[in-house]
């Protein structure tokens, strides 16, 4: 099952076709149009029949789902799919640069568009944050920046795209979809077509949480807590069907993740040789498959309490808390999604660079799974302060467990670095400082997790700290690192090494700045989500804010880098790091089919062996199936 | 091809020196930087920043043990330049360090879930059931204001809060529209005030005092409930219990 029928009319070999002309666009054009045209459509025919405005929570609905359809169907999937199954002709695949501009099964387009639309939603949304902390310079309302309405729906805005549309698919998608066909040894994920629609998914749901204020944007922060969603303005609309998408979206790429893994490993890829980052994939598949149903169907939930007044979590009989326990059933664990990956990550380039092969390599993959089993089981802890007293040692205990498996994690990495030779490349420097971060983030958790203390602790500055020390902290400088890491697999050039090591060392200066003196906020009785604050906490803020202005302005460099390596960066050889691993083994840039076809691997011994004269782990031999 | 054998236990030796090092530096200055808690201003308060100073000592042992053994690795195990060839020290696994280091995990969180976690939760609980007759303030949240009334002393719909010294208060919560959250900063401890619920929070004032004297000692919504979050706060006094007496006689019909 290595190949599909796709892949069985694709020119064999090529990674070319005609090169990039601007008609190639129109598809993605024609995907905003029908977008753009099914929601004012919708939302104005159902307005008219419902006497009401197109901003009002029921017309938006309809106008969503209506221009969701229509910027999917715009996209290829009705020629590119739908059509077949309606009795009409398939259109062949695309195997050129227009691959990457329109609904397409390759899973490499796929990561790629990921890759875009990741680095796109950080920059708007790290504007956002730019702009919270624009407010937080002075203690006062400030009246010529943003005004407490504006505030709370752009840090609102800030935290579910941050989460929703950068953390969670900026390792899994951009990298995981793009490498875990090649480190399994396939040549495509088990159902690309769901992959390719998993992306699709992204844009709208993106757009529609941006343009919120719109309608009326929401106040609720990126949890959307009824009843306050219900009476604070329209755009929680946008919303609950936007974190309703892009969870729908994940579960796709899940789905995708489990069934290749555990169909479509080549030859002798048994369960101890499959790469640690794939590892890393398994266990946020397997929290998205598990979890995720549950919390989507909890926003719309929400959402139905508001335009059909249906009563699960508002009114008389509805119970508020009903809500909490569905919402963080997926998104305590949504966190392990983010960042075990990111573990993946460094146990994946750490004993490349120092050439030593992943320590007690059982003890990392049983801590990553471990994490992925205690994580289903603390959500509590994210409201302490609103459940029953029975409920909390219950949950505190469970919580505290979950620093054992995370250990083993820093166990592996340790024991690698031990008496290692290290090549401190970029993506190993930024892997390090991840883990450095991560370091802060996890033990500050712990004072969340014990109730004594986040019963002071919650719902202040404190947990602002925590949380960005884990997910800008780590997950994002691990997204650098595997950008920098990976960039010569994706593009045949090197990034820049200077300037990358450059930005991260600023990254990690500037981060620090400014996310340390949140816990002294916290500490000093900072709440969050205020635009108003009280005078004597002013310094620390102000502090804060300028450290983070330089801390989001740095992030024009990498951008810089990236576009300007992928242009004109020095030519890569085809495996710059010295890698074992076999992604490696394919030439960069990565052609359409990424292994030849008439060939195929078998894994013979550990990907990880670095020693001197340590023999090959992967063998090619003429393909015997099917013959 | 393979680069010199390194002396590892060398290596370990220089480690042990960067930890100890370290830990006097970093614990050092933990120390000083505690001396500038804010205010405690009730035992509950008390339990609670307890369990958070000895986390505070305690991550901070944990960070420079950790992080300083990244920091000791990347240096001392540095490639020089023209070291190409990989280390002699290949092993994957090595059976005391890996036993050590889960035996210690283990037993720091067994150690954290007993103290300060159940320790501190049974002292808060202590004084819940201990309280036998405590004073009862009534405290409604709304969008986006606090109003208190004291049902036993007659008094009603006040917007401060008013409050004896050394005596348990058990505040009943309660909210008319959405989640809020009671919170004053220097008594350590706060609770949702959920929709169609009613929710009891017990504090025990130790330091006189109001919002003006400090601005830890204030009522401040700590779940985000709207436009008006951030302003939903509500001055609080700590009394004398004579001076509340007084206040009470003079504010009760």
């Amino acid at each position: 099952m290595a190949t599909t029928d796709v892949q069985g009319r694709a020119v064999a070999g090529t990674g070319g076709g005609a090169p990039f002309t601007w008609s190639m666009v129109l598809p993605m054009v024609r995907a905003g149009l029908f977008g753009f045209t099914g929601y004012f459509g919708a939302a104005w025919i159902t307005a008219m029949l419902a006497h009401t405005v197109i901003v009002n929570p029921l017309p938006a609905t309809i106008g969503y789902l209506v221009g969701l359809l229509g910027w999917v169907m715009g996209s290829g999937i009705w020629d590119g799919w739908i059509r077949r199954a309606f009795g009409g002709e398939e259109s062949p695949s695309l195997t050129g640069v227009e691959r990457y501009f329109r609904f397409s099964s390759d899973p490499k387009a796929t990561a790629v568009r990921y890759i875009f639309f990741n680095i796109t939603a950080f920059l708007f949304a790290g504007l956002a944050a730019m702009a919270i902390r624009i407010e937080l310079l002075t203690p006062d309302s400030t009246g010529w920046w943003l005004s407490e309405v504006h505030y709370n729906q752009t840090f609102g805005i800030h935290g579910l795209m941050m989460l929703l549309a950068v953390a969670a698919s900026a390792i899994v998608g951009g990298m995981g979809y793009y490498l875990l066909p090649m480190m399994l040894g396939a040549r495509t994920v088990i159902f690309p077509r769901l992959l390719g629609l998993s992306w699709w998914l992204l844009p709208p749901a993106a757009v529609a949480v941006f343009m919120s204020p719109l309608i009326g944007g929401f106040q609720t922060g990126w949890w959307g807590y009824p009843p306050l969603a219900q009476n604070s303005g329209a755009g929680i609309v946008f919303y609950t069907l936007g974190a309703a998408t892009l969870l729908t979206s994940s579960v796709l790429g899940g789905i995708n993740i489990i069934g290749t893994i555990v169909y479509m490993r080549a030859k002798g890829m048994s369960l101890g040789r499959i790469p640690m980052f794939v590892w890393g994939l398994f266990a946020a598949g397997t929290i998205l498959i598990v979890e995720a149903p549950a919390t989507f169907t909890g926003t719309l939930m929400d959402l139905s309490d508001m335009i059909l007044g249906s009563h699960f979590y508002t009114g008389p009989t509805g119970h508020p808390l009903a809500y909490d326990d569905q919402f963080w059933w997926l998104f305590h664990p949504e966190v392990y999604v983010f960042v075990l990956p990111a573990f993946a990550l460094w146990l994946e380039i750490l004993p490349t660079a120092a050439q030593r092969p992943v320590f007690a390599r059982n003890w990392g993959i049983a801590g990553i799974l471990g994490i992925t089993m205690i994580g289903a089981m603390v959500g509590v802890h994210h409201y302490f302060t609103a459940v029953s007293a029975e409920r909390m040692p219950i949950f505190m205990t469970i919580t505290e467990t979950i620093s054992i498996p995370s250990g083993f994690v820093f166990l592996s990495a340790l024991g690698t670095l031990w008496g290692a030779r290290l090549k401190l490349s970029s993506p190993a420097l930024l892997c390090l400082m991840a883990m450095m971060n991560f370091l802060i983030g996890g033990l500050t958790g712990i004072f969340n997790a014990d109730v004594p203390a986040d019963l002071q602790l919650h719902n202040t500055y404190w947990v602002i700290g925590h949380f960005h020390y884990t997910i800008l902290g780590s997950v994002i400088f691990s997204w650098l690192a595997g950008l920098y890491w990976w960039f010569p697999k994706a593009t045949g050039r090197m990034v820049n090494e200077f300037w990358a090591k450059f930005h991260a060392w600023w990254f990690f200066i500037f981060f620090n700045m400014t996310f340390l003196p949140m816990f002294v906020l916290g500490i000093e009785g900072m709440n969050r989500r205020i635009a108003v604050y009280l005078p004597y906490l002013h310094p620390l803020n102000e502090f804060v804010s300028i450290s983070s202005f330089f801390l989001g302005a740095g992030f024009l460099i990498p951008l810089a880098n990236l576009l300007i390596s992928w242009r004109s960066g020095k030519k890569a050889p085809q495996n710059p790091w010295g890698s074992k691993s076999l992604e490696w083994h394919s030439p960069s840039p990565t052609p359409y089919i990424v292994f030849p076809e008439g060939s195929d691997v078998t894994v013979v011994g550990p990907n990880d062996n670095y020693a001197a004269g340590a023999p090959e782990p992967f063998v090619w031999a003429p393909t015997t199936a099917g013959k | 091809m393979s680069a010199k054998t390194e002396n590892l236990v060398k290596a370990f030796g220089g480690l042990v020196v960067v930890w100890i090092i370290g830990l006097v530096i970093a614990e050092g200055i933990t120390a000083v930087a505690l001396r500038h808690w804010p205010l405690i201003g009730s035992v509950q308060a008390q339990i609670t920043a307890d369990a958070t100073t000895y986390l505070i000592w305690q991550a901070v042992a944990i960070y420079v043990l950790v992080g300083g053994t990244i920091v000791y690795s990347v240096i001392r195990f540095r490639a020089r330049p023209g070291d190409m060839g990989p280390p002699a020290f290949q092993r994957r696994y090595w059976t005391p360090f890996v036993v050590f280091w889960l035996g210690m995990s283990i037993a720091i969180n067994m150690a954290n879930t007993i103290y300060p976690g159940m320790v501190g939760l049974e002292q808060l609980w202590g004084i819940q059931l201990q309280a036998k007759h405590p004073l009862v303030v009534d405290v409604t949240a709304q969008q986006w204001k606090w109003t208190f009334s004291y049902p036993k002393q007659g008094i009603t719909d006040v917007s401060q809060l008013v409050v004896p010294r050394g005596e348990t208060i058990d505040f009943v919560l309660r909210t008319k529209d959405v989640e809020h959250d009671f919170w004053v900063p220097a008594w350590g401890v706060k609770k949702d005030v959920i929709p169609n619920e009613v929710r009891h929070l017990y504090i025990t004032p130790t330091v006189l005092g109001s919002t003006k004297t400090n601005p830890m000692i204030r009522v401040q919504c700590s779940l985000i409930c709207g436009n008006g979050h951030p302003m939903m706060r509500a001055p609080v006094q700590v009394l004398t219990k004579a001076a509340f007496k007084t206040w009470v006689s003079n504010n009760s019909f």
